[in-house]
């Protein structure tokens, strides 16, 4: 049973019997998704993309959703950003109910309690690495000097606090994510939702981006959620949903050797790409 | 502390080649919009243009196919703007900024940016048009008619212009803000616009629908009189939209299937013709717009070749070198007094021909108003109007030409082609204005003399009829024809000297348009009102302004003096002539424009495309193909569909007139085929140095 929500965010969470994770895990629940369901139109044609998931993420936790292309990964990521909205079900973040908010909680949501992190960067090309990274302090109108001496200090920790005042244009990929993943802190959300961080990036840049990831939940014990193609970078992960046609295929739990699981889940996404065959 | 609003400013400096286009096409579509409405409404072009006329009516239609091209392209440009601004709002309201957040940044910018280039080009558009008017008179021509000055109330078209732009922005900038789907925002940048497909039939059906319109168009007003006996109303203009439908049709023929046949090499082109597909919405505008200004252009420069020939033709043709008219009481120069001023210029005088005409009240069918003001019935009027009246013996002596009349009829006066529109030939009687005389009589038949076929018309009665309803005239009823050619070469500064001599000979009393009807007059103040031509500002003429557009057209005595006129024919009809040309600079300047914007947003928006295809190991000429496929699309077509459309409709017009086509016709439809091939050699130029310009940013060698 959930013994306590353990948020560094001052929103403490209400009730949440309704979505509690498994029985006798003691955990503190940071993200709630249940029966979640989610249509595409094409002109009359209509596609489920999201068919139903359930699960929850822990604080703490950092979780990677994998599935073949379709499987409705970044849908399930844009529906818990409130970037698209969902048809059905319930969605809470840190205790908070997201479906019936109006548009200015939800922006609230999104400047405080999630930072987001895209697969080809988002910064602002007419910003310096440092405005990009205090972003979301600006549009929250309290980019002071505290705000400031943060984002150099979330620089200095992703190692881009050499490249500060340059503009995107002049750093590399690697670094241009890492500058997002710094942004995506700035606001100390509960959650950061990352869409294929390193789906543009090479292995260097890519692995660079992991660590960036681990050292925020090591050192900030920030929750991360992120959807991948990659089982090199989904093997840094804690735990790993597997999505397939809008439904959770399965899940796996860390294994004692990163190379272990990264084995594991490769075996479980050939086993799922056999099924279609046969 | 950086501020939401500095984090804006930073941005819009960063994004300021995209508001330079924006800022560039609004100032554009305003100041040609503010040079069109200035100059149109400029009493210099008032004056000279007849209200209601079909040379203004042509300047309004052009204006409004003008204006609705210019509302294309700057909500296209508006779109252009907002679809890179899209990706910024998107990334943005990710991170959490709400719609109050970003709304007074977003509006300031729309505002600021759609509403400064507005003004900018509502003002630039008075310089441009004073630049332009001055180059014609210092360049072309110039008279006392094309003294430029302007009416201010001008400015309304263009602050009703200036808020539909700055409004459409407002509106633009509210419909983005009001996005709940953010990734479709982050997106939008992206995303392709595939028009909606037709099948292949939407080509030929286009082509017949401009057809058809066009028809309809030119043929509704004609319905009106014919079946419904109604002055057409301005909706009927309505009949013209079949044109437009079919215009979109054959321009998304074009984006979508092309109009060549791909069955042979099917991959030929592949890459341009699926741009222009994916982006096509835009494309089928954008190519709408510029055919709808490249036949605004084109109609208006027609209308140059068109008159000068016709008149020029007129005027080479007419059997007499000089030939005037003028009332009896006038002290007009004898035969002895133009032959003592000809020697002075060292001219001597052959063929003199004189004789006497009459004015007498003629009757005839009018068209009476109904009371709903549009409907009119026909009913006979007895004294309907003023008409020349000559002798059989007269008339043989004046033209040389027979004229047997039979007593108790009437032969009205026509041109060689039976052209002329004022030809009497329905009258029952003729009446003495003085004694009140009435002639019973029937017509005849027509006889043919372009000098006496003019706005009052001409009959020829028997010699004996004549004498009859004649007598007891006075000589303000009474008139003198006179004619004669010069023997050897004509001189332009006598003729100057003649026509100046001429027209000071007359009192005020013949200060009169060739409009003011004097038997209409008398016959409305003997039923107690006021005859219109007395109160209206129209039918005032004065000799100072003799060498006027006003004064040339209309006077009621203006004489046909050739070389006079073949000399004066650019300064008299100056401002006319030159409006169409500047109509015509503005049309294509914006055509070109747009065209030119639309190949620089090609090579903006699919650079990465070209990009691609460099890594996929294109070589510069197949890259240099695609280019050249894109822009010829965007310049080729409307150039071809919209010259060929106003030929083709112009050729219409001359054919429809009198249901044949005269040589000067045939003569001036040559030479617009003539202007039709420079304005094709201009647009070629265009689309060469566009190439050019779009290989270059392309990095194609």
């Amino acid at each position: 049973m959930i013994k306590s929500f353990r948020i560094k965010n001052q929103d403490a969470p209400d009730k949440v019997q309704n979505f509690l994770p498994a029985a006798g895990k003691e955990e503190t629940v940071m993200l709630y998704v249940k029966e979640l369901y989610k249509t595409y139109a094409a002109g009359k044609t209509k596609y489920q993309v999201l068919n139903g998931i359930d699960f929850h993420v822990a604080q703490g936790e950092f979780v990677a959703v994998m599935g073949p292309s379709g499987s409705g990964k970044t849908t399930l990521l844009n529906c818990i950003s409130c970037y698209i909205p969902f048809d059905k079900g319930n969605i809470r973040l840190g205790g908070m109910e997201l479906a019936g908010m109006n548009e200015d909680e939800l922006a609230r949501v999104r400047n405080t309690k999630i930072g987001f992190v895209f697969q080809d960067f988002m910064l602002l090309d007419g910003l310096t690495v440092r405005e990009n990274v205090l972003v979301p302090r600006i549009v929250q109108g309290e980019a002071g000097k505290e705000a400031e001496k943060l984002a150099d200090q979330l620089a200095a920790m992703f190692g881009i606090g050499h490249i500060l005042d340059k503009y995107p244009a002049e750093i590399s990929g690697g670094e241009k994510q890492r500058a997002a993943v710094a942004r995506s802190l700035i606001n100390n959300p509960l959650i950061i939702l990352a869409d294929e961080p390193t789906g543009n990036l090479d292995s260097k840049s890519g692995r660079a981006v992991i660590e960036s990831f681990i050292h925020a939940k090591e050192k900030m014990n920030a929750t991360i959620f992120m959807v991948t193609h990659d089982s090199f970078a989904a093997s840094f992960c804690d735990r790993v949903i597997l999505l397939k046609d809008g439904m959770i295929y399965r899940q796996l739990e860390k294994a004692k050797e990163r190379g272990e699981f990264q084995e594991q889940l490769l075996d479980a996404i050939k086993k799922m790409g056999q099924e279609d065959i046969i | 502390m950086i501020s939401m609003m500095n984090m804006e400013q930073k941005l819009r400096r960063a994004d300021r080649k995209q508001s330079r286009l924006y800022l560039f096409c609004n100032f554009m579509a305003l100041m040609i919009i503010s040079a069109y409405s200035a100059l149109m409404l400029s009493p210099t072009v008032q004056k000279v243009f007849p209200e209601g006329g079909d040379s203004a009516k042509q300047m309004h239609m052009i204006f409004v196919m003008t204006l609705i091209g210019c509302v294309v392209f700057t909500i296209y440009a508006l779109g252009l703007f907002f679809r890179h601004k899209s990706g910024q709002l998107g990334i943005l309201m990710a991170l959490g900024a709400s719609r109050k957040r970003l709304a007074p940044g977003l509006f300031r910018e729309v505002i600021v940016l759609s509403g400064a280039s507005a003004i900018v080009g509502t003002a630039a558009g008075f310089p441009f048009v004073w630049i332009i008017w001055h180059a014609f008179r210092l360049l072309l021509v110039d008279s006392s008619d094309m003294v430029l000055t302007f009416d201010f109330r001008c400015l309304f078209v263009s602050l009703l212009f200036l808020l539909l732009v700055v409004g459409f922005a407002c509106l633009t900038a509210w419909r983005y803000l009001k996005k709940t789907n953010i990734m479709e925002v982050i997106r939008e940048e992206h995303i392709n616009e595939p028009v909606k497909e037709l099948g292949r039939w939407c080509g030929p059906v286009g082509f017949l629908l401009i057809l058809t319109g066009a028809v309809l168009g030119y043929g509704a007003p004609w319905a009106c009189h014919a079946w419904f006996h109604m002055f057409p109303p301005a909706w009927v203009s309505i009949f013209y939209a079949p044109v437009f439908v079919g215009l979109y049709m054959v321009m998304l023929h074009t984006v979508v299937h092309g109009w060549k046949s791909h069955r042979k090499n099917p991959y030929k082109n592949i890459i341009s013709r699926s741009m222009m597909k994916f982006q096509g919405k835009q494309t089928v505008n954008n190519l709408l717009v510029v055919t709808l200004l490249v036949a605004g252009g084109c109609f208006a420069i027609f209308y140059l070749p068109t008159n000068a020939v016709s008149a020029l033709v007129h005027y080479a043709s007419q059997p007499y070198d000089y030939f005037y008219q003028y009332q009896a009481d006038q002290n007009i120069p004898d035969r002895e007094t133009v032959e003592m001023l000809g020697r002075e210029y060292g001219l001597s005088f052959k063929d003199w021909k004189e004789c006497s005409c009459v004015t007498l009240g003629i009757g005839g069918m009018d068209e009476i108003y109904e009371e709903d003001g549009l409907r009119y019935h026909v009913e006979y009027v007895p004294m309907l109007q003023e008409a020349r009246v000559l002798s059989e013996d007269a008339y043989r002596a004046l033209t040389g030409q027979e004229a047997d009349v039979k007593p108790g009829t009437y032969m009205s006066l026509t041109d060689r082609e039976e052209t002329s529109l004022y030809a009497n030939s329905s009258a029952r009687e003729i009446t003495n204005m003085v004694t009140r005389k009435q002639l019973a009589t029937e017509f005849a038949g027509f006889l043919h003399y372009d000098l006496l076929a003019k706005e009052i018309p001409c009959c020829v009665l028997d010699n004996e009829d004549y004498a009859a309803i004649s007598e007891g005239l006075t000589d303000e009823w009474r008139g003198q024809f006179a004619a004669f050619n010069v023997d050897g070469e004509d001189s332009y500064p006598f003729a100057n000297a003649f026509y100046r001599l001429f027209v000071s000979s007359f009192d005020d009393s013949c200060a009169r348009p060739s409009y003011y009807d004097r038997v209409q007059k008398i016959r409305e103040n003997e039923t107690g009102k006021e005859y219109w031509g007395d109160t209206d500002d129209m039918t005032t003429i004065s000799y100072e302004l003799s060498d006027s557009f006003a004064f040339r057209q209309f006077w009621v005595y203006q004489p046909d003096f050739r070389i006079l006129n073949q000399n004066d024919y650019m300064r008299s009809m100056a401002v006319m002539l030159m409006m169409f040309l500047f109509i015509f600079l503005v049309c294509m300047i914006t055509a070109l424009v747009v065209c030119y914007t639309r190949c620089q947003s090609i090579a903006l928006n699919n650079r990465y495309i070209f990009d691609d295809l460099k890594k996929l190991g294109a070589s510069p000429a197949f890259l240099d193909r695609e280019v050249r496929s894109q822009c010829g699309n965007v310049f080729r077509v409307p150039s071809l569909v919209g010259t060929s459309a106003m030929f083709l409709l112009y050729s219409m017009i001359l054919y429809a007139n009198d249901g044949r086509m005269l040589p000067t016709e045939w003569m001036a439809m040559g030479v617009c085929l003539c202007v039709t091939a420079v304005i094709g050699g201009v647009i070629y130029a265009v689309y060469r140095s566009t190439v050019k310009s779009i290989k270059g940013q392309l990095g194609i060698a």
